[in-house]
């Protein structure tokens, strides 16, 4: 396995002005609209969005991992490994080259380990199969390098003669990570990796992927709808909204100085468990169709500060104004960290029992 | 019993259920019981999953009790026996102090029409056939009775605008795919609605839906609440929802409750090892980066080793604490003998040998020293 532990700074991957539409008959879903953002080595940078925000669409198109009708329509998506010689443009890249660059440098976590599983395969065979495929190595290295991916994620070596449906959830999604692991990945792209878990199970998978994170110095796109769990593990948020990036900035940034009304919204939306408890508002309303997204701000119709000029912005991240920290941009030109929290339209009320 | 004059049946359902006063129980008059509820499955040959054990609660008008659990936990099961959908192997229900003897047909259809029950995936539980008219026309219809020559429409209509679908005509002809996640669950709550219950058991109403959503869904549930005096039990895997939304919590693992008690008390000061266990594993947004920092709250035998396979509702039917395999103070007692509720004060009770090591300040602040005494 090649030593990732060498040099540790500058971006692994830069993801510039990148589009994605859905070409159907009623006209291009505009899944992913015009996104910047760059991942730096060995960081976690978390990626919220609703169902439908175009979060699963922007990291599996940046690893060329979609098919028609979904089509990227523009930009870059710039890859700098250890291992390989000269970055490269993964959106150019022949399908050999993308071959090797998949698994092998970029790896996935997918949601549903039940269905990303083949059911009638043993956990043995599977991982083989993987480190197989993406390295050069025998069959008995491969084993050997199979159980030790199960050290790794905590599962006895026993486990590997077991078939999917022999685990629990938590186990399965243990052995999807042992096998993202498998090949010594630079970049790991979760997608709700813990969502259908429960939480206590899911607390200590997450512990268990920063600790492994630590070790073998990956870099984690995680994707998700929860923003409390982000809070905690990501070192930076950015926020997707309508095949838009909303804002980005470091985790204590997006907590303390949320700037968008939209993240705004989504830090009052959900209930905490300790401290005092806040009044609570959501957000009402529902995100616009994307095969005729509104002008300027898609967050418009929700939102509560909105005024006419919202129709007319350019929908491009600027820096947040008063921001202790750089790299802390918004899409938003009128809302600042300082604005009083979300404003409640009329017609609803926070939960009070 | 203290909280014997509050309604009539309390006492009963209460000597079984440690001795507490639901916190729902100011809400209105007692609703629905359940008292030392059961169901077994058989899973093979001489094999039995309790799924549910021995669990006894009561439901107020205008009040919430949250059932929380994780998956497997039996907590689903105990909405379907609440239900009528399954047939009790133990224990009985009653509503509104009756009995209830569900093996008749007239008995049973009059049981749901005050019993509603609102499923946790609205795409599976609306039918992708038929519009939204007629999956609220057949309950208006049976609740208006055969003979009416009423027409259905303008209940209908009143129907979406309580679930805040409106204009209620644009909603009126659409299929489940033209509707929002959200929609569709609104269009669920009316169909409940149409039934004209005293009772809504939701069986995680908001988990299938987004964030910015959940949080509109409950409130639009608490108004419905409020509105119609509903008692509501709420079904709920996220004991921070449970915290906000309602009025006693009730902990439930591997088929029995463990806790139970005022929400806002037990979520603030859980007394059961289980419940510590599940409040410290909560996502915490204060605790910026405090995975990173490898500074969660600090790893827990049986959560932690991972090659573990979890317990499945009551699947070993050991004689102990069904906790104790995952629990940090077990000790031998816990592994022979299951514990009983205990009462820690007026509202509260856990099912715990080691409460006195597990949870000394709860203890310390209950009234008098009886609940102790076994």
């Amino acid at each position: 396995m090649t030593d990732l532990r060498e040099p540790a700074s500058g971006p692994v991957l830069e993801i510039r002005d990148f589009s994605v539409a859905y070409r159907t008959q009623a006209g291009d879903v505009r899944a992913v609209d015009h996104v910047g953002i760059d991942m730096n080595r060995g960081e976690v940078v978390g990626l919220v969005g609703e169902s439908g925000s175009g979060k699963s669409t922007l990291a599996y198109g940046a690893a060329r991992l979609l098919r028609p009708p979904a089509l990227i329509t523009s930009g870059a998506v710039i890859y700098h490994g250890r291992r390989t010689e000269r970055s490269a443009d993964i959106l150019r890249l022949t399908p050999d080259e993308l071959k090797h660059l998949r698994w092998r440098e970029i790896a996935m976590v997918f949601q549903s380990a039940m269905n990303a599983l083949n059911p009638v395969l043993s956990v043995r065979s599977q991982l083989v199969d993987v480190i197989r495929v993406h390295l050069r190595v025998s069959r008995n290295e491969a084993e050997d390098r199979a159980a030790q991916l199960l050290d790794l994620v905590g599962i006895p070596r026993a486990r590997l003669k077991s078939y999917p449906h022999e685990l629990s959830g938590g186990m399965r999604q243990r052995v999807m990570i042992a096998m993202a692991l498998a090949t010594g990945p630079e970049i790991v792209i979760m997608d709700e990796p813990t969502t259908a878990l429960d939480v206590v199970v899911q607390r200590d998978i997450l512990a268990q992927i920063v600790e492994l994170k630590e070790d073998l110095r990956f870099s984690i796109l995680f994707i998700t709808h929860d923003l409390s769990l982000l809070l905690e593990l990501a070192d930076r948020i950015a926020v997707m909204y309508a095949g838009k990036l909303l804002e980005i900035g470091s985790a204590q940034a997006i907590q303390h100085e949320a700037s968008h009304p939209y993240t705004k919204g989504l830090l009052n939306s959900f209930p905490s468990l300790r401290g005092q408890r806040r009044e609570l508002a959501g957000i009402p309303g529902s995100p616009p169709d994307l095969r005729n997204p509104p002008p300027g701000c898609p967050f418009l119709p929700r939102c509560g500060y909105g005024r006419d000029d919202c129709t007319r912005v350019s929908m491009t991240l600027a820096p947040v104004t008063g921001a202790a920290g750089l790299g802390h941009v918004t899409a938003c030109p009128f809302v600042g960290p300082g604005t009083p929290a979300h404003p409640v339209p009329a017609g609803t009320e926070g939960v009070t029992s | 019993m203290t909280g014997a004059g509050a309604a009539g049946g309390e006492g009963s359902a209460g000597a079984r259920t440690g001795e507490v006063r639901s916190a729902a129980a100011a809400r209105g008059p007692l609703a629905l019981e359940a008292i030392g509820v059961g169901k077994d499955f058989r899973t093979g040959p001489g094999q039995v999953l309790h799924a549910v054990r021995d669990v006894s609660f009561s439901l107020y008008r205008g009040g919430v009790v949250a059932l929380v659990g994780e998956s497997g936990s039996g907590k689903s099961t105990a909405a379907r026996l609440l239900a009528g959908q399954e047939r009790l192997t133990t224990g009985l229900i009653r509503l509104n102090g009756e009995p209830v003897d569900l093996s008749a047909r007239r008995a049973f259809r009059r049981y749901k029409s005050q019993v509603q029950l609102v499923f946790q995936d609205p795409f599976a539980s609306l039918n992708p056939v038929h519009t939204v008219r007629y999956h609220l026309e057949r309950p208006v219809r049976l609740q208006q009775g055969t003979r009416s020559r009423q027409p259905a429409g303008q209940e209908i209509v009143t129907l979406l605008e309580q679930v805040r679908l409106t204009p209620a005509d644009q909603f009126i002809g659409k299929y489940p795919h033209e509707l929002s996640g959200g929609q569709r669950q609104r269009v669920s709550f009316a169909r409940a609605l149409a039934a004209r219950p005293s009772v809504l058991l939701a069986d995680e109403p908001v988990s299938m839906l987004d964030v910015s959503i959940r949080l509109e869904m409950l409130s639009l549930l608490d108004d419905l609440r409020r509105r119609f005096q509903l008692a509501m039990l709420y079904i709920t895997h996220d004991i921070a929802s449970a915290r906000y939304f309602a009025d006693e919590v009730l902990v439930m693992y591997a088929g029995r409750i463990v806790e139970r008690g005022p929400a806002e008390e037990l979520t603030q000061r859980p007394a059961h090892p289980y419940t510590q266990l599940l409040v410290a594993s909560a996502p915490d947004p204060d605790n910026l980066g405090g995975m990173l920092r490898g500074a969660g709250p600090p790893s827990h035998p049986g959560a932690g080793s991972g090659g573990q396979r979890l317990p499945q509702a009551g699947s070993a039917a050991s004689a102990g604490c069904p906790f104790s395999p995952r629990c940090p103070l077990a000790e031998d007692r816990c592994r022979r003998e299951n514990p009983a509720p205990q009462r820690v004060s007026a509202a509260r009770s856990a099912a715990c040998w080691r409460l006195d090591v597990a949870a000394p300040d709860v203890l310390a602040g209950q009234r008098g020293g009886e609940a102790t005494a076994s």
